[in-house]
């Protein structure tokens, strides 16, 4: 599978075996709790929830307005639907909080993987210079010996 | 040549998983410390009251208070019912949550906002520590190669 095909799929479903460590701890490790939170979370921010509400509320509206229907549970102006919005309402914050917590928990993951990570180049890119040096070094000593070779030959007798 | 000392990644996971619940850890990256360990009275306060807002915990406890609060005016559990049918001081109280909610939920949105642009700047900052590092190394084996090169024309001098 090419890796754009991959992060297509990754980006689909996050079920999805993870790769990096923050994700695999953060998705494939989560709680109970935390699954729900997502998928809640998931579930309100979506246009179907925004869609199965708004159909939800027209159907009350229609019903509870329009002579036609007989029965009627909540009458203009619709103090039940109120109450519905508000325990909507008084839920959704929570759960927005919830999730952006959880977000913020994965923000402070990632930045202390990066800071693992970033140590670990830190040292390698400092070795890989200082056995460049070394390389130099030791170039400069092969340099040295045939210059000394050479001015050893020359007095002598020089090659024609 | 020795390898750098990386962390495999299995030590470097264990790490990480014991950071991953405790917003108290010690933290590795400065942006980490300076949010959460060098927090200010107020943004610790609303840490807190975000964490609490948006908890299972916060939820459980609401949708218990309110089919209470619903069964006990609506069937009469009590001989007090201080709140009848359709419930309008619940709505009022529910209102009144939602009221500081919302306000809650931007100030939790506003500190991670905060975060995010003080860790764009840290990597800013890293990438020019980076930059100067790996021009360090460009140098070194610029240097190793004129050095080479030298060495080319010593040998070449030699055989002519």
């Amino acid at each position: 599978m090419s890796s754009d095909a991959q992060l297509t799929t990754a980006r689909r479903t996050v079920a999805a075996k993870h790769k990096h460590p923050v994700n695999q701890l953060f998705h494939d490790e989560a709680t109970l709790g935390e699954r729900v939170a997502d998928r809640t979370a998931a579930g309100i921010g979506s246009w179907w929830f925004l869609i199965i509400q708004s159909i939800l509320i027209a159907i009350w509206v229609t019903l509870n307005s329009i002579e036609f229907f007989t029965h009627k549970w909540d009458l203009y102006p619709f103090i039940l639907l109120n109450l519905m919005f508000t325990i909507q309402a008084a839920f959704t914050g929570p759960v927005l909080l919830l999730s952006g917590n959880r977000q913020a928990q994965k923000d402070r993951l990632r930045l202390e993987h990066t800071a693992e990570v970033a140590e670990t180049a830190e040292k390698a890119t400092l070795q890989i210079l200082e056995e460049i040096e070394r390389n130099t070094e030791a170039t400069l000593k092969v340099l040295e010996h045939l210059k000394k070779r050479r001015d050893s030959k020359s007095p002598s007798g020089a090659p024609s | 040549m020795a390898q750098p000392d990386a962390p495999t990644s299995h030590a470097l996971i264990h790490t990480l998983r014991q950071k991953h619940r405790d917003p108290n850890a010690n933290h590795k990256h400065p942006i980490n410390k300076a949010h959460y360990e060098g927090a200010s009275r107020g943004e610790r306060i609303a840490d807190q009251v975000s964490a609490a807002l948006g908890s299972w915990r916060f939820i459980i406890i609401q949708s218990t208070f309110l089919l209470a609060w619903a069964a006990v005016n609506y069937f009469g559990l009590l001989v007090y019912h201080w709140d009848p049918y359709p419930f309008i001081l619940l709505n009022l109280v529910l209102s009144f949550q939602a009221t500081y909610a919302g306000p809650i939920v931007l100030l939790a949105g506003n500190r991670h906002a905060q975060k995010d642009r003080i860790t764009l700047e840290h990597m800013a900052d890293e990438a020019d520590k980076g930059e100067e590092q790996i021009n360090r190394i460009l140098i070194e084996i610029k240097k190793n190669t004129d050095l080479t090169l030298r060495i080319l024309q010593e040998l070449e001098a030699e055989t002519a």
